[in-house]
């Protein structure tokens, strides 16, 4: 019991700060390519064609995704597990309409002449393939913690006082909405 | 009372995959040393061939098959030794070795915790170092040979599997192995951060921690920010090499044929590659400056001079260390005023470096010195750290550098500042906490005569580089011998290549005394060098959880020694205060 006790206070004092430090690091990853685009620039690699409309629409859908899991986390503190389930649920449906979103914008640009790889890409382009598909892939990383947290919302693991399961999913997801953000405003005012 | 009871004594989970810090402490020296002894006897087989090139060693045609027919290294193989040499020293050896080391062994001991803030990631760190480790020694196995771009493996030639051997099948691996090495290194810097920020015994504020766990700690934060650019660069590296991109490649021909290549820069590799590359040299460096603080107050017998100073110096390193990446690449065309920028971020770092510097020596003058191996190796790393900074002010300097880059002054530069200091901090450290890692002591004679054999052996390879450097000489090329402007430094080659030999066999008398020390060695008493830090107040067994019933509370700083009443008298009798030991009326805490 002690062990146990033991265990769980270490959670609780560390789970928080090992994800804001795991952070600082996918923070410096996207730094370090994000600067890569604005040196390779300097070889006059830009492209010709406007940002995909699909980009802005997954904008505002990864902002609404954040918005109705923090509803959710609020639910949960208030104790209303239900109103927590479907908020959680719309999180989790709003997460693949961003993927699908993403999707459609790659097609805009392959049918436009703006391919990832090959002797008609530049690098502008390929870093534009590239970087989306790299948020796309730490997006799946928080996928995974949203299905966590439905699953054990569904089996009643949740109280209004423990809910730190919930608090790191909620941090990381935001900040994926926050890294979507900069990505799209870097594309529209730097790659574009 | 130990915090974790299941089935830890099993071998499996006791040995192999142990969650115990110090266990994990264990793996990473031995497979840290492993690596380090492949990559010391790689350095003397090439500089067999630089002392005496072209000439036949039959012998090591035994070790090496095809690799030195006729006893001759073959010039391919030269360069994938160089660059496996480099790769293997900086990265798992100095980085994941040292770090690694020392990190698991003191973190928790000496902040009073009973292990890391997660059991499971830190185990996880190790394996996968160890699965990086193997791989990057399979890839000396594949077709082609190892990758041979040299250490930094800058493109076109890491860019392009069609450029020359070791650009294929090995530096694949090579790539594979570091994206590994790279998640090791997160997962391993994750866990130190957040222990030493959360996990701390009670009255152990910041200001008591010891100097050790401070370095580890800035360390950890540059690794959190560095290696994750490392990690883009070569996700580009790989995205060229296999998918047909043009991050940094363009306008490239081969074989009289134009590659598909457009709109790429090397540069921008180059770019990514330092700005990790220069904080790894922190990376490598602080863990060796700190364990050296730790050994130089205990072993002098005297506080640390300029705590807060030390602390100071060690962040203003730490902040410089990213913004001074640009002076590796003064021959890059770069405009000349962002080089004198770089030139003066980089010559700023030479004042907390001489701070720390000035602090050893203040510390060690008039100290009752005990020259134990340790301290022995620590004086070593002063006194290399000296000498390889000065030479920092001239490759940091743009308008010098230009003269000297890319010759053998560069590497005798970093060689003296990083890598001898590094491995002295290292082995200083080995020395010190034997007893605690082992339960036992080494000899100490052993100890002595490997110092004296390893420093002289060092100062004799890497001092003369310097002028070699200075003549022209040129890095990384097979053989000198092809070019009548240096052929009066035929001797100076073969001299560096004979301390060579003779540094090798220096190491097999520490191997000898390692593990003989470690199974037969005599008895460590609890707290054998008379320390103050927690970590000598845990059993001499070890046991997962560390301490029998509750933590140790701390009351003071880590270095009270020789600490004396009004009357001269030692406070407690002895010459030293533990932590432990609660403040008496009146009396100051010393970090304060």
């Amino acid at each position: 019991m002690e062990n146990i006790n033991y265990k769980e206070e270490i959670k609780k004092k560390t789970s928080k700060p090992l994800l804001w430090i795991a952070i600082m690091s996918i923070v410096m990853f996207f730094a370090g390519l994000t600067s890569a685009v604005v040196v390779s620039q300097g070889g006059g690699s830009f492209l010709d064609v406007p940002m995909p409309t699909a980009f802005t629409i997954s904008t505002f859908v990864i902002i609404a995704s954040s918005l109705s899991f923090h509803y959710g986390l609020i639910s949960i503190k208030k104790g209303k597990f239900g109103i927590a389930k479907l908020c959680v649920l719309v999180t989790l449906i709003l997460s693949f309409v961003f993927i699908a979103s993403q999707w459609m914008g790659w097609t805009y640009l392959y049918e436009n002449g703006i391919f990832a790889v090959g002797s008609a890409s530049t690098s502008s382009s390929s870093f534009l393939y590239l970087l989306t598909a790299l948020h796309i892939a730490h997006l799946v990383g928080g996928i995974v913690s949203l299905l966590v947290v439905f699953f054990k919302l569904n089996k009643n693991k949740y109280s209004t006082e423990k809910y730190l399961g919930v608090q790191v999913s909620i941090t990381y997801w935001h900040f994926l909405g926050g890294l979507w953000v900069y990505l799209y405003l870097f594309f529209m005012y730097i790659i574009a | 009372m130990s915090a974790h009871h299941h089935n830890e004594n099993d071998f499996l989970f006791k040995y192999i995959f142990s969650t115990d810090h110090k266990m994990i402490s264990k793996q990473f020296l031995i497979t840290g040393f492993t690596m380090g002894f492949i990559g010391l006897v790689m350095s003397t087989l090439f500089r067999l061939q630089l002392g005496w090139p072209g000439e036949s060693f039959e012998i090591v045609e035994l070790l090496m098959g095809s690799w030195q027919e006729g006893g001759v290294m073959a010039p391919d193989k030269y360069l994938a030794l160089v660059t496996m040499h480099g790769t293997i020293m900086v990265f798992f050896l100095l980085t994941a070795g040292l770090s690694g080391t020392f990190s698991n062994l003191l973190i928790p001991l000496q902040i009073g915790a009973r292990d890391m803030a997660s059991g499971f990631l830190n185990m996880l760190s190790y394996w996968f170092f160890f699965v990086s480790s193997v791989i990057m020694l399979i890839s000396l196995f594949v077709e082609g040979g190892a990758a041979s771009a040299g250490w930094t493996i800058y493109p076109p030639l890491s860019a392009l599997p069609e450029a020359i051997p070791g650009s294929g099948a090995g530096m694949t691996l090579w790539l594979v192995s570091m994206a590994i090495f790279i998640v090791s290194s997160l997962l391993g810097s994750l866990n130190y951060i957040v222990t030493i920020l959360n996990l701390r015994t009670k009255g152990m504020s910041m200001t008591r921690l010891p100097l050790t766990i401070w370095a580890f700690l800035i360390t950890a934060i540059l690794g959190v920010l560095s290696f994750p650019v490392l990690l883009s660069a070569a996700l580009l590296l790989v995205m060229d090499r296999s998918f047909g991109t043009s991050f940094y490649l363009s306008d490239i021909y081969i074989g009289g044929q134009v590659l598909d290549h457009t709109g790429g820069s090397p540069i921008l590799f180059e770019h990514l590659f330092w700005f990790l590359g220069h904080p790894e040299v922190y990376i490598v460096l602080l863990p060796a400056l700190g364990i050296t603080s730790e050994i130089v107050s205990t072993m002098s017998r005297k506080p640390i001079f300029g705590y807060r100073a030390m602390i100071g110096s060690m962040m203003a390193i730490g902040f410089l260390s990213f913004i001074v990446w640009g002076h590796h690449m003064f021959l890059t065309g770069m405009n000349p005023f962002l080089g004198a920028v770089f030139t003066f971020t980089t010559l700023l770092i030479a004042i907390p470096s001489a701070v720390k510097v000035f602090n050893y020596i203040t510390t060690l003058w008039k100290g009752n010195i005990v020259f134990s191996p340790a301290a022995l190796f620590s004086v070593g790393l002063v006194s290399t750290f000296i000498t390889g900074g000065v030479t920092g002010l001239i490759l940091g300097n743009s308008a010098l550098d230009i003269n000297v880059h890319d010759t053998y002054f560069v590497i005798g530069h970093f060689h003296i500042v990083m890598g001898l200091s590094a491995i002295f901090g290292m082995f200083a450290g080995v020395y010190h906490w034997f007893p605690k890692m082992f339960g036992r002591m080494m000899n100490n004679k052993l100890g002595n005569l490997h110092f004296w054999t390893t420093i002289i052996c060092a100062y004799g390879v890497f001092f003369p580089m310097h002028f070699l450097g200075l003549a022209g000489v040129p890095r990384r090329y097979y053989t000198n011998s092809e070019f009548p402007m240096f052929d009066n430094m035929v001797d100076i080659n073969e001299f560096i290549s004979m301390f060579a030999v003779l540094a090798l066999f220096a190491q097999l008398v520490f191997m000898f005394n390692f593990i003989y020390s470690a199974f037969r060695g005599p008895r460590a008493p609890q707290n054998p060098w008379k320390g103050t830090t927690l970590e000598w107040t845990t059993p001499v067994e070890h046991f997962h959880g560390n301490w029998y019933g509750d933590i140790p509370e701390v009351h003071r700083w880590p270095y009270d020694y020789s600490k004396v009443d009004a009357n001269g008298e030692y406070v407690t009798g002895e010459d030293y205060i533990p932590q432990t030991t609660p403040l008496g009326e009146g009396e100051k805490d010393g970090g304060h």
